[in-house]
């Protein structure tokens, strides 16, 4: 499938910021913010939002036609990009709402239940983006158990990173926990990329093209000549292949920058070494790397209609 | 609506039927689809880099061909792939606009590009490669199942069939109702076995495709030629030896 | 999709023409909204498509608004081939052509030579020809199916390029040989759908399976050029097997004609006559001789028998028998040559006899034949054959195309029910029609068309000293039988006889400077060569195009022509009809879409000329100019009282056809019917047309043809012979000493097979591959390019090679590859398939253009990546030890020899290349326009 920058940053995006906001909403469910935190939960709320909503703008440009956005809302019934947009819709306002009641009456009984309903909005907005990848029948790395899981993962995990750094600006270090919530995180979205790796490099094609063509099994298939010579949508949009070598680099590079640097990052600044820089540059980490692991579930992944044209599926 | 209709007791389930044993792959039904559709209810399809290096545009139809071995058989198929007005068409249920829809009444997939967002999410859901982004206008494109003409009153009843069935030079699309166990299409899919194609990812095509067969003339075991093989042989002297009547 | 929001009801028109996209002439219905097109979709009463389109056709809209297409009159102004020009007035224009004509035919008319392409207007390019005078005229049949059409009409008096077709309702099976596309475009794909439907067993001899043959039951990959030898097998085996219909013979074939066996003598090989000029048989009932026609005899076959004179005879059948069944012919003698397995074919001879002997198909219709016997039924073999180019292409395609209608005769498989039959106005008295046309007076008309059919060398066009007297040598002792002409050589011939041969060249639809130019290298260097004084070598060139095509760029004087939408034609009884095996049929075209530029209907311009110039059956004695238009000419002329143009709605009233006075309603007539005619044949008389009583009478009434006699197959050739005794010194007009011993071989009465003359030529050791061409469906020739729809089919193209041989050679998809022949190298890129003869590569022709050339960008894939194998194909021969060098034709018809071809194929060094080669230097079109300056 073609990486449209466009949809990476959507869902890396969203993914820091719904993440964030989760974690808010979790300390604050669990009554682990103090009053004095209302700085920190508002520039949190703020920064989750603004992720989102960078994310969010940033998918607009996937769209071919903006002025009928709108239209997107309507179909929450059956569509996951629907739900997508209704969910991240329906974030904000709680979002804002936890942020202002905290705000003004501090850890509260309202503030920890919008923290949990700001927590469920925001894994919820994450898990129908995953869902829509998930839901493709036609795509095989995406469909597949690992995809929700993993999204929601990552959001967890780059949300991890962010809280951590808002930490110490707020209090100069992250604090026990948060990093170690982010290590810990970081550490198993590791683990689960490379059992994704795992498991699609393990899958084996959908079909094959003679059974794309309907002939019956015993039977070999290869194409002699395609409909027209010159690329069209299709092969544009799912033809898109990545060579074997490049891949296994950039998994690399996605293992170390995206999972592994954090996860060390995050315990250097669980023991305040130098908190500030090394969050920081956990994020920044996190954010590269999961551009790039973002990217690589794009680039790797094949839809079943590029067997028509002789492609790898 | 995006969900996919209950199918009505006694609705049609309209289609085609493909006959990859008669299908020269000439190209035919793949342009005359994009003219009728250019200009037709659907629009101009477009066409991109026209005459210069990367000549593309939008089809709904399109003409591969492919090799085949194995069970003794070798051969050449041409196979011609458009919508397949599928029955669990998750191309229709991805759609946050409810611009893809099917139709109870008849079960064509159709998209209402005057609701399309452009997303593309239809196209990535569709495993058979149906669908195509007109890049001009910025929607969705797909096969309409010739909806402009099947029902068009003004044509008279025997041209009311898709563009690309009515113009094949070897007759090898049918076009009819594959609810109906007696109409054409649903009998030809009996006797000749008509197939789903990619019928293991269940989107229950509608349209089907009729495998390659083979036709043979039993004779007689050939006699080896008799030995030395020189000049006239008994047989043909036997015959001639036959009077004629001029 | 919503319906349509309400806007105001556009005007919709519907007109019914004929298509142009190919020339398969299908009836079109065109759909116009306001004044502009929308649609075009097959016109479902149309008797050629029945309602179907192909790809080409429904992508006439874009043809129709091709930015190629040429806009004005043209004079050149840069060198030739620069694509400099000047657009000039129409008057200007018709001046021009019209004063050098003028002074042409003053001198010596057959200074013009005008080649057309399929035009489908021969009958009046050919009747311009004919009045002016000039001898060298030809028509596109010399590139494609001479050899169809000279072994058919020689053998049969029809032929299967468009002269017949397989009974597609009965044949149980169909034998297709070296078709990928044919003429019969849309026809045979309906058939195939038909037999498919069925399912009657289709076999391809083909050696490459796509297209038809990828549907075929069984295809057979034959090894090109041997197809003659597979017939042969088959025959043998029949023969081995007594499975042939002697009562087919004796009664519808010359079989039974009794051979004059008396080697050296001036009448060794013809045909035994009596005084009277009757063909004699033997007898077995009276052991007498007898007229070989005379009813109820018993004739014999074999044996041997003394004429009156004493000297010693033997039936055609006989020879035939005795040369067959020899072992050399044996499945297993010819296998490897072929590329088929002996089992194989032995399988296929016998299921043809299984088909043709156990199935007969017969048909409750009672009929008589031309000897007064009613039969109660039509009883037929139900075994068709088809076949074109893959036999024609070739130098042995003559005799490989005779082989192939004996093998149909032997069956009884001629007109009969199941098997291939004539299309109207076919069959016609053998060899087919009069011989060339001549100069009656010097300066005058010719006394007949100038494609006609030598019976003997007494019908030649050769001087005294038996040398070519028509500038591409056809009719001459190196072409005898050339009877559309050498379309190929007539560029480099023209070049070669240099300026006092040749004034003018006029071609008309044709792009003969490029993609059916053999080598079109060395073709543009001749059209552009001058001497020192700076005079072209071809002093004058008028091409006449719709498009700016390459040979464009290399006239002199450019009459830009309409689009099919835009003008009248006429699809003539009179030239290549659209009849069918049930009946005559003819179309007009008709003016959809006015022009928006300022070009003319070529054939209202050549009506022009001709009333101009002042040619008889154009002008009146006064030399005013008879003719209007040619919707004018079409309506009015007639060739023979009663004959004109278009046989339909004929007569005052519009109810005669074929024969009847003009009738001024007539256009009008054929509009309301759909632009076309037609006549359904009784039902007693759609078979055994060559002997049906019926049918020959009413054919003769319409005027279809003008002797009514029964029509005898000639499965011995007779006319061949008479070449061959020339030869041998008999007859007052002998071949020059060089070509006699060519005459000797090549003109055998009964089928042979070599080695094709270009394969048998070359060091097959350096050039092991056979390499072809095929038509691509979605294309027609070099007219696709510029159709934004079809050139996303196919913009470029590759070789194809078989995968056993990419491996052995290390070439994988792909790759770019070296094409080499004796001639000249190419490169290109290459692709591997399972389904093709392992010892031949092949590409889709005319796909290759040159830069600048069809209105492309000049990144345009068509010149990058496309290719013409043309490149590497010569127009002659080598040159042999006695330094003679003959045409890359096949010697008994001159068909041009394309498929003769033998490569190598060398992977391309690793340097990476994404350019075709050679590719000659871009060429657009530079048009100054009148008032602009410089
Ligand atoms: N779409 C389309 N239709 C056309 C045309 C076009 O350009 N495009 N051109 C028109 C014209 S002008 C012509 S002449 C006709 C020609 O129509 P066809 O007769 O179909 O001609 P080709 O495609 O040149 O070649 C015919 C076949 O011969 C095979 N062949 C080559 N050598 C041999 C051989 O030795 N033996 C056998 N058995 N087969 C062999 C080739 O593989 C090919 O499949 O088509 C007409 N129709
Ligand atoms: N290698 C190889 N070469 C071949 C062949 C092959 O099989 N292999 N086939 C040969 C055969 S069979 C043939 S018939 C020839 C065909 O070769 P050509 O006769 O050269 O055919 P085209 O390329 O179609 O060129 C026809 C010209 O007619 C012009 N034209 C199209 N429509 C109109 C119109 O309405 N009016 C006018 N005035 N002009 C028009 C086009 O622009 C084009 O320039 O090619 C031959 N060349
Ligand atoms: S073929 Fe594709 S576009 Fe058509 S209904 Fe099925 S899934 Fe949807
Ligand atoms: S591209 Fe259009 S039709 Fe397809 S899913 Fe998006 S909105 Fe629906
Ligand atoms: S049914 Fe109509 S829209 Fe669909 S492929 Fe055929 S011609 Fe095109
Ligand atoms: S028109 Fe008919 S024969 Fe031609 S490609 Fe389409 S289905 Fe095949
Ligand atoms: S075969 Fe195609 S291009 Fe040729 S006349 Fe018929 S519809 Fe037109
Ligand atoms: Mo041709």
């Amino acid at each position: 499938m073609k990486p449209a920058a466009s949809v990476l940053l959507l869902t890396t995006a969203t993914g820091f910021g719904f993440g964030l906001l989760a974690w808010l909403g979790a300390y604050s469910m669990l009554g682990l913010l103090p009053g004095h935190a209302r700085v920190l939960v508002a520039a949190g709320v703020a920064t989750s939002l603004l992720f989102a909503s960078f994310g969010l703008g940033a998918s607009m440009f996937h769209l071919e036609r903006k002025e009928r956005a709108w239209r997107a809302f309507s179909q929450w019934r059956s569509s996951w990009l629907s739900r997508e947009g209704v969910a991240a819709v329906l974030t904000y306002p709680v979002a804002i709402a936890f942020a202002a009641v905290f705000w003004r009456d501090g850890p509260v009984i309202e503030t920890r239940l919008l923290g949990a309903t700001a927590l469920v909005a925001s894994l919820g907005t994450v898990y129908c983006t995953a869902m829509i990848y998930a839901s493709l029948k036609p795509i095989r790395q995406w469909h597949n158990r690992h995809t929700a899981a993993d999204y929601l993962l990552y959001a967890v995990f780059s949300g991890a990173v962010l809280f951590a750094t808002l930490r110490t600006m707020d209090l100069g270090a992250p604090g026990a926990t948060a990093s170690a919530a982010a290590a810990t995180a970081a550490g198993i979205a590791l683990i689960a990329k490379r059992a994704y790796w795992r498991h699609i490099d393990a899958q084996t094609p959908l079909a094959t093209l003679a059974a794309a063509i309907g002939l019956p099994k015993g039977i070999e298939a290869r194409p002699l000549d395609a409909p027209h010579f010159t690329e069209n949508f299709i092969l544009r949009q799912m033809g898109f292949a990545i060579a074997r070598r490049h891949a296994v680099k950039l998994r690399r590079i996605v293992l170390v920058v995206g999972f592994a640097l954090p996860l060390a990052l995050s315990i250097l600044a669980g023991l305040t070494l130098a908190p500030m820089a090394t969050t920081t540059l956990a994020v920044a980490c996190t954010g590269v790397g999961l551009l790039l692991e973002r990217w690589l579930f794009f680039a790797e992944a094949t839809h079943v209609s590029a067997v028509y044209y002789g492609r790898r599926i | 609506m995006t969900m996919l209709p209950e199918r009505a007791p006694g609705a049609k389930k309209l289609g085609l039927v493909i006959d990859l044993d008669t299908c020269v792959g000439c190209h035919a039904c793949a342009v005359n689809c994009k003219e009728w559709n250019t200009g037709g209810e659907a629009g101009i399809l477009p066409d991109y880099d026209k005459y210069g290096p990367e000549p593309d545009g939008v089809w709904f139809n399109r003409i591969h061909s492919y090799e085949t071995d194995g069970q003794g058989c070798s051969r050449t198929v041409n196979v011609p792939r458009s919508c397949l007005h599928c029955e669990d068409a998750l191309c229709v249920t991805v759609c946050p606009t409810g611009a893809s829809y099917k139709r109870v009444q008849d079960g064509i997939v159709l998209v209402d590009t005057d609701k399309c967002i452009g997303c593309q999410l239809c196209s990535w859901a569709c495993p058979y490669g149906a669908r195509e982004l007109d890049e001009e206008a910025g929607v969705m494109r797909k096969c309409t199942l010739c909806i402009d003409r099947i029902y068009d009153e003004h044509l008279p009843p025997a041209e009311r069939e898709p563009a690309c069935v009515a113009t094949c030079p070897s007759r090898a699309r049918h076009f009819g109702d594959l609810a109906d166990p007696d109409s054409k299409v649903s009998k030809l899919v009996k006797e000749r076995g008509g197939v789903d194609l990619l019928a293991g990812l269940g989107y229950r095509p509608t349209n089907k495709y009729l495998p390659p067969r083979r036709a043979t003339i039993p004779t007689a075991p050939a006699k080896p030629p008799a030995p030395g093989g020189k000049g006239i042989g008994a047989a043909l002297l036997g015959l001639l030896d036959k009077a004629l009547s001029r | 999709m919503r319906p349509a929001a309400k806007q105001p009801q556009p005007e919709r028109t519907v007109a019914r023409t004929t298509c142009y996209m190919c020339a398969c002439r299908c009836g079109i219905k065109v759909h116009l909204e306001n004044g502009k097109l929308r649609y075009i979709e097959g016109n479902r009463d149309h008797p050629i498509n029945r309602g179907v389109l192909c790809g080409k056709g429904s992508a006439g809209i874009m043809t129709a608004i091709s930015p190629a297409r040429l806009s004005r009159p043209l004079r050149r102004t840069g060198v030739r081939g620069s694509g400099e020009f000047e657009a000039i007035s129409w008057d200007e224009a018709l001046h021009i052509a019209t004063d050098r004509l003028a002074a042409i035919r003053a001198t010596d008319p057959n200074r013009l030579a005008l080649y057309t392409g399929r035009d489908q207007s021969q009958s009046l390019t050919g009747h311009f020809a004919r009045m002016f005078g000039t001898i060298n005229y030809a028509a596109h049949g010399g590139f494609c199916s001479v050899n169809m059409a000279a072994a058919g009409l020689y053998s049969v008096g029809g032929a299967f390029w468009e002269f017949g077709e397989p009974d597609w309702e009965h044949a149980r099976l169909f034998l297709l040989f070296g078709v990928a596309e044919d003429h019969d475009s849309n026809p045979i794909k309906l058939g195939l759908g038909r037999l498919k439907a069925r399912g009657a067993k289709i076999i391809s001899i083909n050696p490459v399976r796509t297209g038809y043959s990828a549907i075929a039951d069984e295809f057979v990959a034959i090894t090109p050029g041997t197809d003659g030898l597979l017939v042969f097998a088959l025959i043998h085996c029949l023969l081995e097997a007594g499975r042939i219909d002697t009562e087919f013979l004796v009664r519808y074939t010359n079989a039974h004609h009794l051979v004059i066996d008396a080697p050296g003598e001036a009448e060794h090989g013809l045909i035994a006559r009596d005084a009277a000029g009757r063909e004699l048989c033997f007898d077995r009932a009276s052991g007498a001789l007898l007229d070989a026609q005379a009813v109820g005899t018993d004739p014999a076959l074999i044996g041997e028998f003394a004429l009156p004179d004493g000297r010693r005879a033997r039936p055609a059948f006989a020879l035939l028998a005795e040369r067959y069944c020899a072992p050399q012919y044996a499945p297993e003698a010819v296998a490897s040559r072929c590329g088929i397995d002996a089992a194989t074919i032995r399988r296929i001879a016998a299921e043809i006899a299984e088909v043709a002997f156990n199935q007969p198909v017969v048909i409750d219709q009672p009929w008589t034949d031309t000897a007064g016997r009613r039969h109660a039924t039509m009883t037929g073999r139900p075994v068709a054959m088809h076949a074109m180019r893959g036999v024609s292409a070739h130098s042995n395609g003559f005799h490989t195309c005779r082989a192939i209608h004996v093998l149909q005769m032997l069956l009884g498989a001629i007109d009969t029910p199941g098997s291939w039959r004539y299309k109207s106005p076919y069959p016609k008295p053998i060899p087919g029609g009069e011989p060339p046309g001549r100069p009656r007076t010097p300066g005058g008309p010719l006394d007949a068309p100038p494609l006609g059919f030598p019976r003997g060398p007494q019908d030649l066009l050769v001087d005294e000293a038996g040398e070519p007297l028509r500038l591409d040598r056809a009719f001459s002792w190196e072409a005898p039988i050339a009877i559309h002409g050498l379309m190929h050589m007539a560029i480099t011939r023209a070049y070669e006889a240099g300026p006092e041969a040749i004034d003018t060249l006029f071609l008309f639809m044709s792009n003969m400077a490029w993609n059916s130019a053999m080598n079109p290298g060395e073709t543009t260097r001749m059209l552009s060569e001058r001497d020192e004084k700076g005079a072209y070598r071809i002093p004058f060139v008028i091409v006449a195009d719709a498009f700016a095509s390459e040979t464009v760029a290399y006239a002199d004087l450019v009459l830009p022509d309409t689009t099919y939408l835009e003008r009248y034609d006429c699809i003539s009884l009179l030239d290549r009809p659209i009849g069918s095996a049930d009946g005559p049929a003819d179309a007009i075209r008709i003016p959809v879409l006015r022009p928006d530029r300022d070009v003319r209907p070529f054939q209202d311009v050549l009506i022009e000329l001709a009333g101009r110039l002042g040619l008889a059956d154009f002008a009146d004695e006064q030399g005013a100019p008879l003719y209007s238009s040619y919707a004018d000419y079409m309506v009015r002329h007639e060739r023979r009282p009663g004959v004109g143009p278009l046989a339909g709605f004929r007569g005052e009233d519009g109810r005669a056809i074929g024969n009847g006075a003009p009738n001024p309603r007539q256009l009008e007539r054929y509009v309301e019917n759909g632009s076309f005619w037609r006549h359904e044949l009784p039902h007693e008389q759609l078979y055994f047309k060559h002997a049906n009583r019926a049918y020959l009478t009413g054919a003769k009434t319409m005027g279809l043809i003008d002797d009514d006699a029964q029509i005898v197959l000639q499965l011995y050739c007779e006319p061949l012979q008479r070449f061959r005794l020339a030869a041998e010194g008999h007859g007052v007009r002998c071949p020059p000493q060089r070509l006699r011993e060519r005459i000797m071989h090549f003109f055998d009465p009964l089928p042979i097979w070599y080695v094709p003359l270009e394969e048998a030529m070359t060091d097959r050791v350096r050039f092991p591959l056979h390499a072809i061409t095929q038509r691509p469906m979605a294309m027609y020739h070099s007219w696709g390019s510029h159709n934004a729809w079809l050139r996303q089919v196919l913009p470029e193209n590759r070789i194809y090679l078989h995968r056993d041989l990419a491996a052995r050679l290390g070439v994988h998809d792909e790759d770019w590859v070296w094409v080499r022949s004796r001639s000249g190298s190419l490169r290109c890129r290459a692709r591997t398939m399972a389904g093709v003869n392992r010892d031949t590569v092949w590409t889709w022709n005319a796909i290759g253009k040159r830069a600048g050339a069809w209105a492309l960008t000049h990144d345009a894939p068509e010149f990058r990546r496309g290719f013409l194998l043309n490149h590497v194909i010569s127009e002659y021969l080598p040159k042999r030890e006695d330094e003679m060098q003959h045409s890359n034709s096949d010697p008994v018809t001159g068909q041009a020899a394309w498929f003769d071809l033998t490569v190598s194929i060398e992977p391309c060094g690793p340097e990476t290349h994404d350019e075709t080669s050679p590719r000659p230097a871009a060429n657009p079109l530079r048009v100054r326009l009148a008032g602009e300056n410089s």
